[in-house]
């Protein structure tokens, strides 16, 4: 094959010769391009609007909470309220030796803070500190609770964001002042700017944070707890270890261990996991969708070039004689199928990418920093594939142009 | 013998099997001026076809230079095509969207040869032809004897052993007609290049200096013409 100025002149020659016909199949080829691409990405980041809702959070986190009893058990009536307590804590921990961190959380809901004449109305909880490899803070100000803060009951809490933001609307590091949260006086240690949307105890954005014997004695609530959260080791499946949960609790509080009602677990996991089939389900959508476009567009590609060589058939019997290989035939009309299919799309992925990062400023200005944009190897790979498809399209036209005699050349008069 | 037909016998089965040559021997030396004369329907075209391996034949042999011209692969004839032999046609065929010199470059660029020289050698027969000024022209904005010297050019580029022209003056009036028969013989005492005219006008076959008459696939007749002296209509032009 040769290839010099020459050659591609000849390809730009014969793609812009037929100016508006090349526009037109280049549409189709573009527009494919696009709508994969923009899809891809547009995918990509409603994946991560869904998945900023989970920040902060365990992948492999279970939570537990009571509820009432549906099935009779040991002579117990169905329809029984039980509790969950501090001491199921200490009993998962040694009957599950697979649980790495089991911590309970107790919390109130409408709970009045005040700094100064600023007041606002959130989430009370009491954690320990190894609630944070639960749910990790952002600690925008100071530090999260700690042991010494749980071991001496100190009268010590960290903000949410919001609640920071209501008292103190003029900023400013708030680490040493009281706050009057409920009926006692609280000394800030920390502001926590996580603002992950689920709500095992409230959303951390709207949480005022306490050590939990604090909270524990302030609240009157004695043992009970309102919610177990436990994460597995590295390397274990919490939906595997939830049948034993279940077991350890059932004994300990007397109901059916069949009876899933009366335990409620949550598994991040399974959620997680939920979250990814369905966008595996929708990238196979949009792949589908977006491949099907391409593939129309190629075809057009394809059946127009098939038009040209049939329209060519002297010219390319005059270059039969002076003494072009089919080869050389052959060579020239790939290119030319490549040149056209990979000139569109270039523009669909350009036209791609500047859509996205304006959809990226949008979403942007609403607060939320999602990366909508695709990477910069997909662009590559979907380059490449262009190039691929061009070939693809280019095979047929090309195979007709190479049956094309010489005399040919003169018969078409 | 540059040229040498043993024999050579073409059929074309489209439907009904049609013998088109029917054991053609002929020999061309080097530098002689021949042309092929027969009515339509003679098989002086397809004979055409045969001696620049556009085509091929059934039975026999077909040499140029000592070489046997059979079963060629797709890519042996291109090569033999594009360095033994120059085709002149009737309708010019040149490619309509490039310039003459683009054109005139074209054999050479299957050759391999590179931009600079190819263009440099373009230009160089252009002027010999007296286009240096049309060079930049597409064959659109040229007269039909402009556009025959272009495709002359462009045969002779990559200096063939053979010229072959399948009625060159067929798409011009006489005057023009006369200038590129001139031309072809001037090319052919000056350069000694071996040239082969197919015609059916006797005017044309007069400029030669030997002249095949074929009839229905046969030889008929080899005339030697040196003196000219073979047109009905006088020598002194070209009948249209």
């Amino acid at each position: 094959m040769k290839l010099d100025y020459d050659s591609f002149r000849e390809i730009a020659d014969a793609l812009v010769r037929n100016r508006s016909r090349s526009l037109l199949t280049g549409f189709g080829v573009f527009w494919g391009i696009f709508m994969l691409l923009f899809m891809v990405g547009g995918g990509q980041g409603l994946k991560q609007l869904i998945g900023s809702n989970f920040e902060g959070f365990a992948t492999n986190t279970t939570i537990m909470v009571s509820s009432q009893t549906t099935k009779p058990w040991k002579g117990f009536k169905e329809g029984r309220y039980w509790n969950l307590t501090y001491t199921d804590v200490d009993r998962l921990k040694m009957l599950i030796p697979e649980l790495e961190t089991v911590t309970p959380c107790i919390s109130t809901w409408g709970t009045t803070s005040q700094y100064g004449e600023n007041s606002y109305s959130g989430n009370f909880r009491g954690v320990y500190a190894d609630y944070v490899n639960i749910e990790e803070p952002q600690i925008e100000y100071g530090r999260y609770i700690n042991e010494s803060d749980v071991l001496q009951e100190r009268k010590v809490c960290v903000l949410g964001k919001r609640v920071y933001n209501n008292l103190f609307p003029g900023g400013g590091d708030p680490c040493g002042k009281f706050v009057k949260v409920g009926p006692a006086y609280y000394q800030v240690i920390g502001v926590d700017y996580s603002s992950g949307n689920i709500s095992v105890s409230g959303s951390a954005d709207e949480s005022i944070t306490a050590p939990l014997p604090v909270v524990q004695k302030i609240l009157n609530r004695g043992s009970v707890v309102d919610l177990v959260c436990a994460t597995g080791r590295s390397g274990v499946r919490m939906s595997d270890l939830e049948p034993r949960m279940r077991q350890v609790m059932a004994r300990q509080h007397q109901f059916d261990p069949s009876d899933k009602q009366a335990l409620f677990i949550l598994n991040t996991e399974q959620l997680f996991s939920l979250i990814d089939n369905l966008f595996t389900g929708v990238n196979f959508l949009i792949w589908l969708v977006g491949l099907g476009t391409i593939l129309a567009g190629v075809i057009g590609v394809s059946n127009i070039m098939m038009v040209t060589v049939k329209e060519r058939t002297t010219e390319i019997g005059i270059r039969r004689a002076i003494g072009a290989t089919p080869r050389d035939i052959l060579s020239q009309i790939i290119m030319e199928s490549i040149s056209l299919t990979l000139a569109a799309g270039s523009f669909g992925i350009v036209f791609s990418v500047l859509l996205l990062s304006l959809l990226e400023k949008i979403v942007a200005a609403t607060g939320d920093s999602i990366n909508f944009q695709i990477g910069f190897w997909t662009a590559v790979v979907a380059a490449l594939m262009l190039t691929a498809l061009g070939v693809i399209a280019g095979l047929a036209p090309a195979s007709r142009a190479m049956a094309i005699k010489p005399v040919d050349a003169m018969r078409d008069e | 013998m540059l040229i040498e037909l043993k024999d050579v016998n073409k059929t074309y089965n489209n439907g009904q099997p049609l013998h088109v040559l029917k054991g053609i021997n002929l020999s061309i030396d080097k530098g002689e001026f021949v042309s092929i004369m027969g009515a339509s329907g003679s098989g002086k075209s397809t004979l055409l076809n045969i001696l620049g391996i556009l085509d091929n034949y059934d039975t026999g042999e077909y040499y140029i230079d000592g070489r046997l011209i059979k079963g060629l692969s797709e890519r042996q004839a291109a090569d033999y095509r594009n360095r033994l032999i120059g085709f002149i046609f009737q309708s010019f065929n040149l490619i309509g969207f490039k310039t003459a010199v683009e054109n005139v470059e074209l054999p050479l660029f299957y050759q391999g040869v590179n931009r600079a020289k190819r263009h440099q050698m373009a230009m160089e027969y252009l002027d010999r032809l007296g286009l240096a000024d049309w060079a930049k022209h597409y064959p659109n904005e040229m007269s039909g004897g402009q556009k025959q010297r272009v495709a002359i050019a462009r045969a002779l580029i990559t200096g063939p052993k053979i010229l072959l022209a399948d009625e060159p003056t067929g798409a011009l009036d006489s005057k023009t007609s006369e200038e590129v028969m001139q031309l072809l013989s001037t090319l052919n005492r000056e350069e000694g290049v071996t040239i082969i005219v197919v015609t059916h006008e006797s005017g044309v076959a007069n400029c030669t200096n030997k002249i095949v008459h074929i009839k229905d696939g046969v030889i008929g007749q080899i005339q030697d013409n040196f003196s000219h002296s073979a047109s009905a209509f006088g020598t002194a032009t070209i009948m249209k």
